[in-house]
């Protein structure tokens, strides 16, 4: 098991663009880390100066306490998994996972012992002598993973590798992931767009924008209270209100209305958020604070909600409302923005 | 219907291969197995009984296939390369690579003329560093036919092998790199391998177009650097013996044919991904 620090990490294409700017992530033993964010945010970029195919302008990485920042990928021992699975196409299965082994000048019958294990483990063993183009999807995606783990490398990272794979299976191999991660305990980063991924597979999620690390904590931490705007929208709170602090706990809209939050966001003016699931619509009249009058604009069917788009008088709002009542576009509804639920960035 | 719309398409180009190859190449080889009516091999015998006429078939091959292995050390380390810089970048060097079959082939012989000569550019190089005290005969010999050759066919190579190289994935030399190899061994143990197609093709037309050249060899041979497309000139513009030139012409084809098919089984037994 490997501990990761990279320190003050800079890289910048040619000589101009700043990619990463002085980002700083630790990730201990044995954890699996998830590093999220838009396309261009700079996550694929911190995966690859962690593999070694990036060597950073300035900034250290360190394994442990071994500085690792300019060794050569291939003396690295790392297992990397390609969102195209880069298996060797003239190789079989076996070959394919053979190879790292091979390199090791392993013994025949030791390596081959290996070999079969990990088959046996990713659930190959039956497809050991085909060829890469003969088997499906998710198929590849655990040959891929099996040619990285075989090496028993030092780091796992991952490179977007379920987004190749449908909806289904997708959810299939995250769990498996995730299972073969803790079963040998190895420090894993996973780099992925999907939230809904993320959150699910990971112990610790980074949340990245142009650069650098916006956010670093536990998904349930992340979830809960995003620290910043750019947190907050990525992770799916679409309401956004401008709100200036009048007293402990109280907040005043732009229109003049009052709200109050559990939240304190420690400066004067603030931005109020809130996820679309947790605003409710209020049927009777008693409904006491941090209501606002909202005329519908647009429905839209989800499934298992509906979700109205409103304008009101602190500006557009959307909720997501599954409680069965119907409402069409044109009609006037009261909502509540419940105080716990409203987070401050 | 399908099939007589099949018929229908490919019936253009078959009657023009029936009338322009086939019946010409038949027009040639008949008369060369009959002799006093009857069908003999006599002639291809006496071909091959002939010290002369062996030295220039040995000759001829060993320059082909010398030829095709120099064009693949040198055109692979190349097409990979150029494989993988910019796009900007690989159009450039393609036009670079490919900028020596531009020209005619008789200029660009000239052009070694003028390099390897007895007063040209490496001897005066050679002899103003006074390396060497007589020029060097470097030209109408069969090292200058095979640089000849080497230069006329290495854009071959380069474009195939460009056009195999670059459809593979970076990923997947990163993938060989991050299970503990080094990048000379990547590439010899992924690229390589994945290019055979291409560099079995490339070798297919280099030994090819190495075996039937003419004017390089005529040009920068000499009469004592024989070929069997020199010699066929010989024997039936010089000679007029054209059943002796269509002789030649069916040894040469039938070597290339048998060459050929041995690439092709190496391609098949080194490339293989599995069938569907």
């Amino acid at each position: 098991m490997s501990k990761v620090t990279l320190n003050d990490i800079n890289v910048s294409y040619d000589g101009k663009t700043q990619i990463l700017k002085g980002l700083n992530l630790e990730i201990g033993e044995g954890e699996l880390v998830s590093l999220l964010g838009p396309s261009g945010c700079g996550k694929t970029t911190t995966l690859r100066v962690i593999a070694g195919f990036i060597i950073p302008s300035s900034g250290q990485l360190f394994v442990d306490t071994e500085e690792m920042t300019k060794v050569p990928v291939h003396k690295r021992n790392f297992g990397l998994v390609f969102q195209s699975y880069a298996l060797f196409p003239h190789l079989s299965v076996y070959e394919n996972v053979a190879f790292g082994l091979k390199l090791r000048k392993m013994e025949k019958a030791e390596m081959d012992r290996k070999i079969k294990e990990i088959l046996e483990v990713c659930d190959l063993t039956e497809y050991a002598l085909r060829f890469p183009k003969q088997l499906s999807g998710g198929q590849r995606q655990r040959v891929a993973l099996a040619r990285a783990l075989v090496i028993e490398p030092r780091l796992l990272l991952l490179d977007e590798p379920l987004s190749n794979l449908d909806a289904k299976l997708r959810l299939n191999m995250r769990v498996e992931i995730k299972r073969l991660q803790k079963k040998l305990g190895i420090t894993t980063v996973f780099v992925t767009h999907d939230q809904e991924e993320c959150f699910s597979i990971s112990d610790k999620v980074a949340v990245m924008n142009g650069g650098v690390i916006e956010q670093f904590g536990t998904p349930e931490e992340i979830y809960s209270r995003p620290k910043t705007e750019f947190v907050a929208r990525f992770i799916g709170f679409e309401n956004f209100i401008q709100l200036r602090k009048t007293q402990e706990n109280t907040y005043r809209a732009n229109d003049g209305s009052l709200f109050t939050a559990k939240m304190d966001c420690g400066k004067s003016e603030c931005l109020g958020t809130i996820r679309p699931d947790d605003i409710q619509i209020v049927t009777n009249e008693e409904a006491a604070g941090n209501t606002v009058t909202a005329k519908i604009e647009v429905r839209t069917y989800l499934g298992k909600s509906y979700q109205y788009e409103l304008s009101t008088p602190i500006g557009r709002l959307v909720v997501n409302d599954g409680s069965g009542a119907l409402y069409k576009a044109g009609d006037t509804i009261k909502i509540q923005l419940p105080a716990a639920k409203i987070v401050l960035v | 219907m399908k099939k007589q719309s099949t018929i229908l398409l490919i019936a253009p180009i078959t009657i023009l291969l029936v009338v322009v190859l086939i019946l010409p190449l038949l027009a040639v080889l008949l008369p060369t197995v009959f002799e006093g009516g009857a069908v003999t091999l006599s002639r291809y015998i006496a071909f091959f009984q002939d010290p002369y006429y062996i030295k220039i078939f040995v000759r001829t091959l060993r320059i082909a296939l010398v030829c095709t292995l120099v064009c693949m050390i040198l055109g692979i380390p190349t097409a990979y390369f150029i494989s993988r810089v910019s796009k900007k970048w690989r159009g450039i060097l393609m036009s670079v690579a490919l900028f020596p079959m531009l020209t005619n082939s008789v200029i660009r012989a000239f052009a070694w003329i003028n390099i390897l000569g007895k007063n040209g550019i490496v001897n005066q190089i050679l002899s103003a560093l006074h390396l060497v005290d007589q020029p060097l005969s470097m030209l109408y010999t069969e090292f200058s036919v095979l640089v000849g050759t080497i230069y006329l066919f290495l854009p071959l190579m380069i474009i195939t092998l460009v056009g195999v190289m670059e459809n593979i994935d970076n990923d997947m030399m990163e993938a060989a790199e991050s299970l503990g190899a080094s990048r000379l061994l990547s590439f010899v143990k992924v690229i390589l391998p994945m290019s055979i197609p291409g560099i079995i093709t490339g070798a297919v037309l280099v030994f090819t177009g190495a075996m039937t050249a003419y004017t390089t060899p005529q040009l920068l041979g000499g009469p004592k650097n024989m070929l069997l497309s020199t010699l066929i000139y010989q024997r039936a513009m010089t000679l007029n013996d054209w059943t002796g030139a269509s002789v030649v012409a069916l040894v040469m084809i039938v070597t290339t044919l048998i060459v050929m098919k041995g690439l092709n089984a190496i391609a098949g037994r080194l490339d293989k991904r599995g069938e569907n």
